[in-house]
């Protein structure tokens, strides 16, 4: 029981995976991710859509626990799937109608003139994304990293760089949010 | 090749979430693909991880204020056509 523990600990800090697990699971995600944004924007009833929506944040969760940011991957499961997708279904329930079924979605040239726009959008960014030599880039910019980076977990990392880097912006955020939801709550009642 | 993998993963999700934006004619589809665009500009910040959290807060920030106001919208109009922008003016 004490060696699965310490062997659990050491995977979920070390996430290490072997070769052929590691594209299986970047396989999955991605094609969860590709068919999950079709969902989203293609499907007329909404509710299948936030759904879709539901299971585009989850892949992008695992992703972030692929990338060894064990925090980030649960506050998006936590924040986004858990409060925002919720908000949402809320909305979409709230705000029903006949309407929806009539919705036919034809295509419009506003339409393909849009698609033609966002493959191009696509096109260059994917060109420029594979031109680009990132080990270059991502080893010249290890300066304002923590020294004892790989020894420290995830969570303590963030909660250094909030006290000492981003100290302002943390403050900031924290009005920000502050203020956001006193104006939703003050626009959304009679 | 997984740094490569994901950001092209996210390029894909940045331009379906534009082109859901421009062509939905529902208002909280709308609402969803903008949470589909700050989604994919979240994960180009992979080792950058503080600020991911910070997109992460302001995304939940945006997404309750523009519920509330697609919430008075159609209290006011009892419709969430896009195409009606003067909605308002009340």
């Amino acid at each position: 029981m004490k060696s699965i523990s310490i062997y659990l600990s050491l995977i979920l800090h070390r996430m290490d995976l072997p070769g052929p697990i590691h594209d299986f699971l970047l396989v999955f995600l991605g094609s969860g991710l590709i068919l999950g944004g079709l969902g989203v924007v293609l499907l007329t009833n909404p509710i299948y859509s936030a759904f879709s929506l539901g299971l585009v944040l989850v892949c992008i969760s695992l992703f972030y626990i692929l990338s060894n940011s064990h925090f980030v991957a649960a506050a998006q499961l936590l924040i986004y799937v858990g409060a925002i997708n919720v908000l949402i279904l809320f909305a979409v329930m709230f705000i029903n109608g006949s309407e929806y079924y009539k919705d036919f979605n034809l295509w419009t040239i506003g339409n393909g003139l849009t698609s033609l726009v966002c493959t191009s959008i696509l096109v260059s960014l994917i060109t420029t994304i594979l031109d680009t030599s990132w080990y270059g880039i991502i080893w010249t910019t290890r300066s304002n990293q923590i020294i004892e980076q790989d020894l420290i977990s995830n969570s303590q990392q963030i909660g250094i760089h909030l006290a000492t880097d981003f100290f302002l912006p943390f403050e900031f955020i924290s009005i920000i949010l502050l203020v956001a939801l006193i104006g939703a709550i003050a626009v959304a009642r009679q | 090749m997984m740094l490569e993998h994901i950001l092209v993963l996210s390029a894909y999700l940045f331009s379906i979430g534009i082109y859901g934006l421009i062509t939905s004619r529902n208002m909280v589809r709308a609402l969803m693909c903008l949470e589909l665009i700050l989604n994919a500009v979240n994960i180009n910040f992979l080792k950058g991880n503080i600020f991911s959290i910070f997109v992460i807060a302001i995304a939940a920030a945006e997404a309750s204020i523009g519920s509330a106001i697609v919430s008075s919208i159609y209290r006011n109009r009892k419709s969430t056509r896009i195409n009606q922008s003067t909605l308002l003016n009340k």
